[in-house]
């Protein structure tokens, strides 16, 4: 029963809370690395790396980090974490670190890590933290390989780097630019709510109600209090 | 209060923690860090300088270099430098990597970064490879491309005279016009420094220029190798000259010289060629003749065409002998055609006659305008012509 529990705990950020296509978290990074699929993969590694090892440890320190100094604790563990997975990718992978630039250390501010920190790590137990962190990173993963494959195989004509001869006289640049990405992911978003549909939750809103924040949030409780007077 | 204490507390211990991780991490992948960035920097040096083991920067602070040279790596095998250099091509900078060896060989150049609108900076450096000082001055620049490919052998030239001043020689690292300059300066002091070229009306028996100073303090006079610095008065500055009244008459005679306006508004063919014709007492011409370059017949849609004609003035003899010519005005293509308004192309013009003007060297990737100023001069010699030249 527990490892079922488990099972579904990972396969949820997989599938039915996939940050980057049902969530919609993440959006920088998605539009910013998905033109190639390197990089959007070695991005996807790096944030998944970070999001385990900061739900651990956050959840770890759950009973003992104080609630009014939660996020400044949080900032510190995933500004770490991070700071150890760039000094990682930049001795072992070279090229992804390059590739990666800037987008590697705002990793800190990817707002999946910092969402599941509050949302998951800080309520439940180590192993379902990690677990968590790992379903979610892999999803991330995914949903950029996905969307840097559409962008890269059909607006540069190659995959990983590696040229697509007959495709060469057929590829749409216009998919490789930024207004290219924008449209990419919105189809993609589209075709995961058509197919998930009636199953992934529905975001309660693009309001303040649906931010990950809303439950500690006073402006929200403030509206929630005034509407219920 | 308590409850503040508490907070420091942790958020402190979370902290330090955090900070040995990172210390932790550091420590090892701190010298693998170190060994990628440097296998980087040395794969560019090697590029220019494949018998390179590795490289060291060395200080350049304390050397005096041509002020192209932003860096200098030395081979720690002793194989010679590489050296890194920042011109200004057509447009923009250029980032130039060069190799020479000790011995003053080229082994490699390559231009790193640059925004030149024909691209010709990427191989040019390619034609540099395994050659010595005489080897690089041989080697021609591009047509069509002169201004950038002349900025990258100048690069080359000025690291190969870097090599030869990191070994303890030394180099001569002004330019021609600081040269000159200087010259002028030792053969007449009283000018300050500052002097201009007198244009020649009149041929002066073994005087190849004339430059007065620009206080009016006296005229220095080239001849050959010589600058003998002659003051207003007529008085010879410079020490070991033995006919100083030839000197003293060309001042004379310089400062006598007068022209008078020739009207030849009545000669249908000369007015649409010829914008004036002055004349001396000695009836030398001086005329400014319109010529038809690039500006007139080319234009292209990377260089239009300014609808402009380059006028040049050139004084003639009457029997046919140009004794100087300059430019007045061109709007030839930028760092192209443009080229030809240096006195190293229109400076050959002097001493020519109208049997030969037409031996001149043209400029590379710049025939229309070579033919525009062939054309101005021959118009003038055919105002001379009508005006009253005889042989």
């Amino acid at each position: 029963m527990k490892q079922k529990s488990s099972l579904s705990v990972m396969l949820n950020g997989i599938i039915k809370e996939n940050p980057v296509l049902v969530l919609i978290l993440g959006t920088c990074p998605t539009l910013a690395t998905t033109n190639t699929v390197n990089g959007a993969f070695g991005m996807g590694i790096a944030a998944l790396a970070v999001l385990v090892c900061s739900n651990v440890f956050i959840s770890l320190l759950r009973k003992v980090i104080p609630e009014s100094m939660r996020i400044p604790c949080y900032i510190v563990i995933i500004a770490g974490f991070v700071t150890i997975v760039k000094m990682l990718v930049q001795a072992f992978m070279p090229s992804l670190y390059e590739s990666l630039g800037v987008y590697l250390d705002l990793i800190t501010v990817n707002c999946i890590i910092l969402g599941r920190a509050e949302m998951f790590a800080n309520k439940n137990t180590v192993v379902a933290s990690a677990l968590d962190g790992l379903g979610m990173g892999i999803g991330f993963t995914l949903a950029l390989t996905l969307m840097s494959t559409i962008r890269e195989v059909f607006g540069a004509a190659s995959f990983a780097g590696n040229p697509i001869p007959f495709m060469e006289n057929y590829k749409i640049e216009f998919l490789t630019k930024a207004p290219g990405g924008l449209l990419v992911y919105g189809l993609l978003i589209a075709l995961i709510y058509v197919i998930t549909r009636g199953k992934a939750p529905v975001k309660t809103s693009f309001s303040c109600e649906g931010c990950p924040h809303a439950a500690s949030c006073t402006t929200v409780n403030c509206q929630r209090e005034g509407a219920e007077n | 209060m308590k409850n503040n204490i508490k907070n420091l507390v942790v958020f402190v211990l979370i902290c330090t923690v955090m900070t040995l991780l990172l210390a932790t991490t550091n420590f090892f992948t701190a010298p693998i860090i170190k060994e990628n960035q440097n296998a980087s920097a040395n794969k560019a040096l090697l590029e220019v300088m494949p018998d390179g083991e590795g490289f060291e920067q060395i200080d350049i602070s304390t050397f005096t270099l041509p002020a192209t040279v932003s860096e200098v790596y030395k081979a720690t095998n002793g194989q010679g430098y590489v050296i890194k250099l920042v011109t200004t091509g057509y447009g923009s900078d250029m980032v130039i990597m060069c190799g020479v060896k000790v011995d003053g060989t080229v082994t490699g150049a390559v231009c790193l970064s640059s925004n030149e609108t024909l691209s010709k900076e990427k191989t040019y450096g390619e034609n540099f490879a395994l050659k010595d000082a005489a080897g690089v001055e041989a080697v021609d620049t591009i047509a069509g491309a002169t201004k950038t490919t002349a900025a990258y052998k100048n690069a080359v030239k000025d690291a190969l005279s870097s090599v030869i001043i990191l070994g303890g020689g030394s180099v001569d690292l002004r330019s021609e016009e600081e040269i000159l300059n200087d010259n002028l300066s030792t053969a007449l002091p009283d000018g300050e420094k500052k002097f201009q070229k007198v244009f020649m009306v009149e041929l002066l028996e073994g005087i190849d220029a004339v430059y007065e100073a620009e206080n009016k303090s006296g005229y220095v006079f080239v001849s050959g190798q010589q600058f003998i610095g002659v003051k207003a008065d007529g008085s010879v500055v410079t020490a070991g000259v033995e006919d100083t009244k030839l000197y003293s008459d060309a001042v004379e005679k310089i400062k006598s010289t007068t022209l008078k306006d020739v009207n030849f508004s009545k000669y249908e063919e000369l007015k649409n060629t010829i914008v004036s014709v002055k004349k001396t007492a000695s009836g030398n011409f001086v005329i400014e003749a319109k010529g038809a370059g690039y500006g007139i017949k080319g234009g292209d849609e990377y260089h239009p065409a300014s609808n402009e004609y380059i006028i040049v003035r050139v004084a003639v003899t009457k029997d046919f002998k140009i004794i100087d010519c300059i430019t007045v005005s061109e709007a030839e293509t930028d760092g192209v055609g443009d080229a030809c308004a240096d006195e190293s192309f229109y400076g050959q013009f002097v001493g020519k006659t109208d049997k030969n003007y037409t031996e001149i060297d043209a400029i590379g990737g710049a025939t229309m305008t070579t033919d525009g100023y062939k054309q101005a001069i021959e118009r003038a010699f055919n105002a001379v012509k009508i005006l009253g030249g005889a042989r």
